[in-house]
C-alpha cells in the first residue's frame, strides 16, 4: 500500500514537471552524439533535462523533428501523442527538444560530465546487435592511411573480425 | 601466417586496434605487421561497443551473408603471448580452417539457438558502462585528464568483465597513482595471467585427419 501510494506520488509529480515548461538554467554544452562532437551556445538544463534547439538538434544528431517523429534518413521515432510536452516545447521564437526524454524514449545510455557541461549519448536500441536476424552490425573505420573501410565492403567473404590494441 | 594460407578461400581478416590514441599508439604496431590483410584503427573502441567485446583479442566469425556464425571469443592467431596467457593458438586456428573449408558444416558454426544465448545483453549496466567509457575518452582526448578518471572508473564499475576498460585507461594515466592498481596487479587478483584469458570454447575436431598443423 505504501508503495503504491508512493508510486502514484512520484507519478503525479512527474507528470506536472513534464506539464510545466519550465525555464531551467541556460548553458553551453558539448554533445558527443554518433562519435560526432558538437558545441551548443544555448541550452537550456532543467531537472536533469536536456533541452537544446530543433535547429542544434539537427546539427548534433541529424535528426530532425517531422509529422511521423524524430527522423534521419529512413529512421524515424514516432513521439508517444500524449507525452509530447515532455519532447518539445516553443520558448524565445524557438522550438525546443529535449534530448534526454528522447534518450530515454530510444533506450539510449547517456554519461555527463557537470563539471564540463558534456553529454555522451551512447548506443540507441537501434545500433545494438540485432538478435533475430544475428545479423554482424556494420562499422566504418580508417586503416593506417586514412583510407575508410566498412565491415559490408567484404560481404561475401567469409571474415575473421578481431580486435587488438597497443596497451 | 594463417592469413596468407587463407585469403585464397574467399576470406578475409578485419584487425581492428582499440586505442584511445588511435595511431599514434597503433600505428607503430602496424607499421612493423607489414600487414597484407585489413587492419583499422578504432579510436573510440566503437567495435568493442557495438559487438560487446570485453578484452583483447577477441574474435567474431561472420560469414558470406554477414551474418555471425561463432560469437565473441579469446582469439589468438599465434603464440606471441602464449607465455602469458597459456593459450597455444593451434586449436583455435584449426577450427578457423574447418570453417573455411566446410562453412556451415563445421562444427564450429554455433547453433542459431546458442548465439542467440550469448548474443543477449540485457544488462542495462553494460550498456551504460559504454557511454561513461566514451565520455572519459572525449574528456582525455580534450586535455582533461582528471575529469576522465572518474567516468572510466564508473565505467569499469558498470562492467566489471571489460579489461578493455581496466586497461586502456591504465594506458593513460599513472594507474598505481590513479587507480590503485595496476594492469598485472589485476591480473594477479583474477586468479593470475593462465586464467585471465578464457580460453575459446570450442567442440572436439570431427575432422582431424584432413588438416595440416
Amino acid at each position: 500500500m505504501m508503495t503504491w501510494r508512493f508510486s502514484t506520488g512520484a507519478f503525479l509529480l512527474f507528470l506536472l514537471m513534464a506539464r510545466v515548461p519550465a525555464q531551467g538554467k541556460q548553458i553551453r554544452a558539448t554533445l558527443l552524439y554518433d562519435g560526432q562532437t558538437t558545441e551548443i551556445s544555448t541550452a537550456d538544463e532543467d531537472a536533469g533535462q536536456l533541452w537544446i534547439t530543433t535547429a542544434d538538434l539537427k546539427r548534433a544528431t541529424r535528426f530532425e523533428l517531422k509529422p511521423q517523429g524524430v527522423c534521419r534518413d529512413e529512421l524515424c521515432f514516432p513521439l508517444p501523442k500524449s507525452r509530447q510536452s515532455e519532447f518539445v516545447r516553443k520558448s524565445a521564437g524557438k522550438s525546443w527538444f529535449n534530448l534526454m526524454a528522447f534518450a530515454q524514449l530510444v533506450h539510449q545510455p547517456v554519461a555527463h560530465d557537470e563539471a564540463l557541461s558534456t553529454w555522451y549519448f551512447g548506443l540507441r536500441s537501434d545500433q545494438r546487435q540485432n538478435l533475430s536476424s544475428l545479423e554482424a552490425p556494420n562499422f566504418t573505420l580508417a586503416d593506417i592511411e586514412g583510407t575508410p573501410h566498412s565491415l559490408s565492403d567484404f560481404r561475401g567473404k567469409k571474415i575473421l573480425l578481431i580486435t587488438w590494441a597497443s596497451w | 601466417m594463417i592469413y596468407q594460407q587463407l585469403k585464397d578461400k574467399n576470406f578475409e581478416i578485419v584487425s581492428v586496434a582499440q586505442d584511445t590514441n588511435g595511431v599514434k599508439d597503433a600505428g607503430p604496431w602496424i607499421t612493423a605487421a607489414h600487414p597484407t590483410y585489413t587492419i583499422l584503427i578504432d579510436e573510440q573502441h566503437l567495435v568493442s561497443k557495438i559487438y560487446n567485446m570485453v578484452n583483447v583479442p577477441t574474435g567474431v566469425w561472420i560469414d558470406e551473408q554477414g551474418k555471425i556464425v561463432r560469437p565473441n571469443e579469446v582469439a589468438f592467431v599465434n603464440n606471441q603471448f602464449k607465455d602469458f596467457s597459456g593459450l597455444d593458438s593451434a586449436p583455435y586456428l584449426n577450427a578457423l580452417r574447418d570453417w573455411i573449408e566446410r562453412g556451415d558444416k563445421s562444427t564450429y558454426v554455433m547453433s542459431e539457438e546458442r548465439l542467440r544465448e550469448k548474443l543477449a545483453v540485457n544488462d542495462p549496466n553494460v550498456i551504460l558502462a559504454a557511454a561513461e567509457f566514451g565520455l572519459g575518452a572525449h574528456l582525455y582526448k580534450s586535455g582533461h585528464l582528471s575529469e576522465a578518471i572518474p567516468h572510466f572508473k564508473e565505467a569499469q564499475r558498470l562492467n566489471p568483465k571489460s579489461w578493455n576498460y581496466k586497461r586502456q585507461a591504465y594506458a593513460l594515466s599513472d594507474a598505481k597513482r590513479d587507480y590503485g592498481t595496476t594492469f598485472m596487479d589485476e591480473v594477479q587478483k583474477s586468479g593470475g595471467s593462465k586464467v585471465y584469458y578464457q580460453p575459446p570454447d570450442l567442440p572436439p575436431d570431427a575432422h582431424p585427419k584432413d588438416k595440416k598443423p
